[in-house]
């Protein structure tokens, strides 16, 4: 059966505690840029939670929304790449090839959701500190763009460990960092060509919405209110 | 015209080429060393990485994409006054040609630079080009950077081929003219050629064609860079009117540098009875009326986005228009509409020194107006959480300087190994016009015969 | 054969000149005329056929269609990948790099036209005299059977040219 991954964040249940962000750099060897280059705009976050702050003290409501790739089906970041670094892959997913990225950053521009990231620097991570990086997932060199794939190291190792199993895989098996950080789990993930995975299920929710649905990205990300 | 003035006419242009002065090689010196500062920064860039630019989350087009679209909107001087003016037979642009197609080809090749300038690995860019490679992988035509590709290529080759073609005869006058190496030089650029009747007349016909070929490739370069902005659903980018305003905007930075560079080779070259005020005064009018056609854009635009009253693109509109970035807007207003309006309007301000004025505030105006279409979009884009300010490194204005005096070096080197006037174009300029039988009427009014 | 030619300093003396040629029955072919600007108000200039420029730059361009057409449709179905949602074959982009490729077709096909009916760039020594570069309009025969030089040359300086022969 053919797969279509995709996401669900319920906002009612994210705290706002950030472990999925944490999780996401440790998972994806994802570079820490040092608080000189973070104040000059340089930090690489592949999912951030956003905060906004409604109404004034003491009546105040914070809002945390985790904005990450939405894997959009009508991607703008897509056609813009000349060289096919940005792309469409048949299971849904928003593919970046670093090999044939040649840092142009148009596809970051085109983004609606500012969820993409250029490597200003080759990534530096004093010894003993390289020993933790992920062998599944490539390090960027300098001037390659980068963003959240889904994990897909770890949803290529669930279809082929399924495979080797001689099964389909089962909804839930294949989690994403986020999704396995997540202490309230907000975030679900799963196949959506699947109508009985939880992430369908949760994406028929009367609650969900896209984010910034109106501008015409085909978001597969349903955010629950 | 007799034979004593056309040699005075051969004297007189021939002079810059065959005699130099001492404050060439200063000039010359000088504008080198910029060049050389600029080239340092952008190798100190290419092997540090753009850490060292001050290009940020969310905005990452900044100084040097403003510079593209600048130096690629300058390069529409030349096909203006060359091919429309030679269309439509309007004898004052004979002087004027080929200052305006050298501007053309230099700026071209500067503006080409910038995208491979702010590539984040540079050392990849023939990943752009179209060729059978063992990757297996073309480029994407889809995007707008490929379409840059194709454009400024063959905007490039047909400029080049504009500016060589009609400098033929005057390579064999140099031919005729120098000795030594330089003879064999010239006579190896002026490809062997006699004057022949049969000549001129391909010679002629060839340049309508060119004329005619370059105008539509000219509007659709700089509609193609418009394209680089308008293809993604950015803020203030998504708009219709792009093609158009850049085109426009394109046109009236270039006419504004032709009448610097023409002022400056006026008295740098002792042009005076060849570059007279009436050509100033005439392309004072076309910048006039490019001013307006501006202001005009400029203002629909922005009417268009107030009115609509978006979100996102009022967020942007209201931060150009009276936030962090209004004061660079103002100045801009000021620069291409307020001061140069009465400058070119009035007739008795629309001197040399009224339009050189106008001309110099006009690029610096056109200038801020690329860098405010593109940093203040990507600085506030729909989500606020992401929204960042933009500052320049040294590294980026470094550069840009030495782009400005890269374009003044190229133009001085080839003020010395060409006539900036093209001279056989002069001298058949000041031929009567022919009384001709309407027989003789008709035949020339066919397509590929010589308008005379 | 050599070349007989005289040297005029205006060109109305340089059109008599060229008729008493065309009196003493020299073809119209072997007549050359060279300046240094064009006289197109004169009907020395008029003497050749119209140019194919126009169609060849045509053709040039609709070489230039043909091939863009085909590097982009071809290309894009060699590795199909999707982006954006829009169809591999996307008809309005590559509608772009097909007026390029054509307007580059066209330029470039009607210097290669120039380039060879003017016959440049020429290797070969012809008939030139570099005071055409102070002004002078050169008018002469290429290639004059010898017996005739002698009568060319009096019709020339008859018409009040500087005789010279090449």
């Amino acid at each position: 059966m053919s797969h279509r991954w995709g996401m669900a964040v319920d906002l009612d249940r994210c705290t706002g505690c950030e472990a999925c962000v944490t999780a996401c750099r440790a998972e994806n060897n994802v570079p820490t840029v040092g608080p000189e280059q973070a104040a000059r705009g340089r930090a690489i976050n592949w999912i951030r939670v956003e905060r906004y702050y409604e109404g004034e003290f003491p009546d105040v409501r914070v809002k945390f929304r985790p904005v990450l790739c939405q894997h959009c089906d009508a991607a703008p970041c897509e056609p813009v790449c000349p060289t096919y670094a940005s792309h469409h892959t048949e299971e849904g997913l928003n593919a970046q090839v670093y090999n044939r990225c040649i840092g142009t950053r148009y596809c970051a521009n085109a983004c609606p959701y500012n969820v993409r990231f250029f490597d200003f620097a080759n990534p530096v991570w004093d010894k003993p500190l390289h020993l933790q990086l992920n062998p599944d997932v490539s390090v960027r060199e300098v001037g390659v763009m980068e963003k959240c794939t889904f994990c897909v190291q770890r949803i290529n190792e669930g279809k082929t460990r399924a495979k080797a199993e001689g099964r389909e895989v089962k909804d839930g098996e294949i989690k994403p960092a986020c999704a396995q950080a997540c202490p309230t789990t907000a975030i679900v993930f799963g196949d959506l060509n699947d109508p009985e995975s939880e992430v369908s299920r949760l994406s028929r929710s009367p609650r969900g919405s896209k984010l910034l649905e109106d501008l015409g990205t085909k978001p597969k990300i349903t955010y629950l209110r | 015209m007799n034979l004593e003035k056309k040699n005075k006419i051969n004297d007189d242009l021939l002079r810059p080429v065959l005699h130099t002065s001492p404050w060439f090689y200063v000039i010359l010196l000088v504008l080198g060393g910029i060049i050389v500062a600029g080239l340092g920064s952008w190798m100190y860039q290419m092997s540090h990485g753009l850490v060292v630019a001050g290009i940020k989350w969310p905005v990452y087009w900044a100084f040097y994409i403003t510079n593209f679209v600048f130096w690629i909107g300058i390069s529409h001087a030349g096909t203006l006054i060359s091919a429309i003016l030679r269309l439509v037979n309007a004898t004052w642009r004979r002087p004027v040609t080929r200052c305006a197609e050298v501007i053309t080809v230099f700026a071209l090749m500067i503006g080409a630079m910038f995208p491979i300038i702010h590539l984040g690995r540079p050392w990849l860019a023939f990943y752009l080009m179209p060729y059978p490679s063992e990757r297996g992988i073309w480029p994407n035509f889809r995007s707008p950077l490929v379409w840059d590709f194709f454009a400024i290529s063959t905007y490039l080759t047909g400029s080049t081929l504009f500016l060589f073609l009609p400098t033929i005869p005057d390579f064999a006058l140099m031919r005729d003219r120098t000795t030594g190496l330089r003879q064999r030089i010239y006579g190896m650029l002026s490809l062997g050629w006699q004057g022949t009747t049969k000549q001129w007349h391909r010679l002629e016909s060839a340049m309508q064609i060119m004329a005619i070929a370059i105008v539509p490739v000219a509007v659709s370069v700089h509609t193609i860079v418009s394209f680089d902005f308008s293809m993604s659903p950015v803020p203030m980018w998504h708009s219709t009117v792009f093609g158009p305003y850049f085109v426009a905007g394109a046109i009236f930075s270039g006419i504004a540098a032709l009448i610097v560079a023409m002022a400056i080779l006026r008295k740098a070259l002792h042009l005076e009875e060849y570059l007279h005020p009436v050509h100033f005064h005439n392309l004072g009018k076309l910048l006039l009326t490019m001013s307006l056609l501006w202001g005009y854009f400029t203002f629909v635009e922005r009417l268009t986005v107030w009115y609509g009253n978006a979100p996102a693109e009022m967020a942007v509109f209201w931060e150009t228009q009276t936030g962090s970035y209004a004061p660079l807007f103002w100045t801009m207003v000021f620069c291409n509409f307020v001061i140069p309006l009465p400058l070119l309007g009035i007739r008795r301000l629309r001197t040399i020194t009224g339009t050189v004025i106008a001309s110099s505030l006009i690029v610096v105006g056109m200038w801020l107006e690329r860098f405010l279409i593109i940093v203040p979009s990507l600085a506030m884009k729909n989500l606020p959480y992401s929204w960042g300010f933009y500052r320049p490194q040294p590294v980026e204005i470094m550069i840009t300087i030495a782009t400005f005096a890269a374009m003044a070096f190229l133009y001085l080197l080839f003020s010395k190994f060409v006539p900036i006037i093209s001279i056989w174009e002069l001298k058949v300029g000041a031929h009567p016009r022919p009384v001709l039988t309407p027989q003789e009427e008709e035949e020339a009014q066919e397509l590929w015969r010589v308008r005379p | 054969m050599k070349a007989v030619y005289a040297l005029y300093a205006d060109p109305d003396s340089a059109q008599l000149a060229v008729d008493s040629l065309r009196r003493e029955g020299v073809a119209e072919r072997s007549i050359t005329v060279i300046s240094s600007e064009p006289f197109e108000e004169y009907e020395f200039s008029r003497r050749d056929k119209p140019t194919w420029i126009f169609w060849l730059a045509t053709a040039g361009g609709a070489v230039g269609l043909i091939l863009a057409y085909l590097l982009a449709s071809t290309t894009q179905r060699l590795w199909p990948l999707v982006t954006g949602g829009m169809p591999i074959v996307a008809m309005w982009p590559n509608l772009i790099i097909m007026f390029e490729l054509t307007m580059l077709g066209a330029i470039i096909m009607t210097v290669i036209t120039l380039l060879i009916t003017a016959r440049l760039p020429t290797t070969r020594s012809k008939l030139y005299d570099p005071e055409v570069s102070s002004g002078k309009i050169l008018v002469g025969v290429e290639n004059a059977p010898d017996d005739s030089i002698e009568k060319l040359k009096q019709t020339l300086r008859a018409t009040g040219g500087e005789v010279n022969a090449g």
